[in-house]
């Protein structure tokens, strides 16, 4: 079995990590312990910051006592293990603020200070692509993104070979090098970002080189990574979304003189996929290229929020899209497929979707296919793991701080099974946070959609999996709404149970008569928990799964 | 005779009200919610069934079934019938106990 890697880089990298996440939640890379590093020049960044918080909020709720982060599990909810690593570029100290500052260009001797400026008045703009801030990413400026961010990998690289001063991040990134080096060729690297915006649009290109350089200067050449054996993919990930034009008092100041601008997104994106297209280095380093793209008007991000185009920073929050949801089905074909890593060069793989009267129309199928009933396997972890949030989160109203999934500790109280009374009342608050960021919330009365609510968000009035119904917004309604019964399709619902019964409790019924099994390799309580409602929501679902 | 007969209502009505006890617990469903109210229903309902039992074995047993005979025989049934009354009782709770315990994780478990 191959080690896999996941890199996510930028904000749109960010979010798509949120969404591969939201994957691992439902089940979807069963046995699996996977090295994650998020990635971006941006150490404040709102995406990056709620990315990081769900991936550790993934790994409280699978640690057990001194084993932090859990045990691979396999058919069961939160089965991947997940190890999260950080790494950002360092743009914060004196001298490091731009890049007419970091590459030190009016040092040395009055020659090398001409040849110096030279060169960089000849790719990089004297006035604005050298002086802006970086803390802010490389604003969509990919020719300085791309040297600067294997410029960082590798300033990281020395510095930990020189053992002095190593900041945190670089301890990090060495962490998930150590992984990536032992892997060798069973490694799969798979990289999250965007190819219209800037860091990300800058990093692809230069990850995998700057990687194999990594390893080469920490051990001093002995070592390296052999891009024929192992496995890099990426996703080339065109534009779906716009922000607000910067305006030119926003443009005024020095520091924002250059803010990446969404209409020139859809050039960015093809001028991008031409050097994808052409690109030697590319073309060597990365086996698989997913290209994912929204081929209709993209939605605007700041709709509602301030007139000044955010560049950045911890104010950079944006809606989660389902283009981000395809983005993390690529990486689960890209781990999961046995065939078509033999080329020479990269493939470059996309399908189609059902557009019809100017909306999109997704079946199961369309997110990881139809092969080993990929497809039903996926909807019913999904519809499991949405069914269950509805259940703690409204049922029992974990989403206006109830007891939440406590409720089914109850209930198997109640019942007489009282092995999971020792899973602790903190212990149940954190997976009912997680069902808030998946599903939904509530602050007072007004609304807040997760993650799943805002990927549906994107694709209405078209088709999505689920009913209308499934995505309720009101308190009242939520209250009461039929959770046995979110799938568009009849046959998926849960059995109403007889005259006198109902769906939840044909439900409850299951849950009874059902619990772990030893192929699910689960070994904690909190782990059989999860596993025993896992497979009542299942049995409850009636999907073909062989 | 007469006290046997007597004894035969007790078990038998003993037996109805059990059903009747299970039934009305199978038919109460499965709540959500923070709080569901499911299982103390059904707990009421059989202690409610475990009064209404010896009760209604009497009144029936007295008014329904009462031997058209001599004194001797009425009151030889009457005795019978309040032994029986409390067998029926007693009956029903170590049956209700029994089946709960059977049962113990299903609807009638909520039962003791």
């Amino acid at each position: 079995m191959d080690k896999l890697f996941v890199i996510a880089i930028g904000g749109t990298g960010m979010r798509c990590l949120e969404a591969f996440t939201h994957l691992c939640s439902i089940g979807m890379f069963d046995n699996q312990e996977i090295e994650v590093l998020t990635l971006d020049t941006d150490q404040n960044n709102g995406n990056k910051a709620r990315v990081e918080e769900l991936i550790t909020l993934y790994n409280r709720i699978k640690t057990n006592g001194a084993m932090s982060g859990g045990t691979p599990n396999a058919n069961t909810f939160f089965s991947a293990k997940l190890n999260l690593h950080r790494f950002s570029t360092n743009y914060s100290g004196p001298g490091r603020e731009s890049y007419k500052n970091l590459s030190k260009i009016s040092t040395g001797s009055p020659e090398q200070q001409k040849a110096n400026k030279l060169i960089s008045d000849l790719f990089l703009d004297n006035d604005t692509v050298q002086e802006f801030d970086l803390a802010h990413g490389y604003r969509a400026q990919t020719h300085l993104g791309s040297m600067l961010m294997y410029h960082g990998i590798i300033e990281a690289a020395r510095n930990i070979l020189k053992g002095t001063n190593v900041q945190i991040e670089e301890r990090e990134l060495e962490a998930f090098m150590n992984k990536l080096e032992q892997a060798g060729a069973t490694a799969r690297v798979f990289i999250f970002g965007s190819v219209f915006g800037g860091t990300g649009a800058s990093s692809i290109p230069v990850i995998p080189k700057a990687l194999q350089d990594f390893v080469k200067i920490r051990s001093k050449g002995a070592s390296s990574i052999d891009f024929s054996k192992a496995k890099f993919g990426s996703t080339l990930l065109t534009e779906y979304f716009t922000f607000a034009k910067p305006d030119d008092q926003q443009k005024a100041t020095k520091n924002d003189r250059i803010i990446a601008d969404s209409s020139f997104f859809p050039i960015n994106s093809q001028a991008a996929l031409q050097f994808y297209q052409n690109d030697p280095t590319v073309k060597k380093c990365y086996k698989l290229l997913y290209h994912i793209g929204w081929p209709i008007e993209s939605k605007k991000v700041d709709e509602g929020k301030s007139s000044k185009t955010i560049t950045g920073g911890s104010e950079q929050t944006n809606p989660c899209h389902i283009t981000e949801l395809l983005c993390a089905c690529a990486a689960y074909d890209f781990f999961t497929r046995n065939a078509g890593f033999d080329n020479g060069q990269a493939d470059y793989l996309y399908k189609a979707v059902e557009f019809k009267d100017n909306s999109f129309n997704f079946s199961f199928d369309d997110f990881v296919g139809k092969e080993n009933n990929a497809g039903e396997n996926f909807v019913n972890r999904l519809g499991a793991f949405f069914s269950l949030a509805h259940i703690s989160l409204s049922l029992n109203g974990a989403a206006d701080g109830d007891i939440g999934i406590k409720g089914f500790i109850n209930r198997c109280n109640e019942q007489k099974l009282d092995q999971y009374s020792s899973i602790t009342d903190i212990e149940c608050k954190e997976i009912n946070e997680y069902f808030k960021l998946f599903a939904y919330a509530f602050d007072d009365a007004k609304f807040i959609p997760g993650w799943l609510y805002q990927v549906r968000g994107t694709v209405a009035p078209g088709r999505f999996i689920f009913d209308s119904k499934a995505f309720l917004n009101n308190k009242t309604e939520l209250k009461n709404i039929d959770v046995g019964a979110i799938f568009q399709d009849e046959k998926y619902h849960w059995s109403k149970g007889g005259l006198f019964g109902s769906r939840y409790d044909s439900f409850v019924k299951k849950l009874i008569n059902t619990g772990p099994k030893d192929e699910q390799k689960v070994n904690t309580t909190k782990e059989k928990f999860l596993a025993h409602i896992y497979n009542a929501l299942t049995i409850s679902q009636n999907f073909n799964l062989n | 005779m007469q006290s046997v007969s007597a004894y035969i209502i007790s078990i038998g009505i003993t037996f109805i009200f059990l059903l009747a006890s299970a039934l009305i617990s199978t038919s109460i469903k499965f709540e959500g919610g923070s709080h569901p109210k499911d299982a103390q229903k059904r707990k009421t309902w059989f202690w409610i069934l475990a009064l209404l039992n010896p009760v209604v074995i009497f009144l029936l047993g007295y008014f329904a079934f009462k031997p058209d005979a001599n004194i001797m025989v009425v009151n030889k049934y009457v005795s019978a019938l309040g032994v029986g009354t409390a067998i029926g009782f007693f009956v029903y709770l170590i049956a209700g106990f029994i089946l709960s315990k059977l049962f113990k994780n299903g609807k009638l478990g909520h039962w003791f």
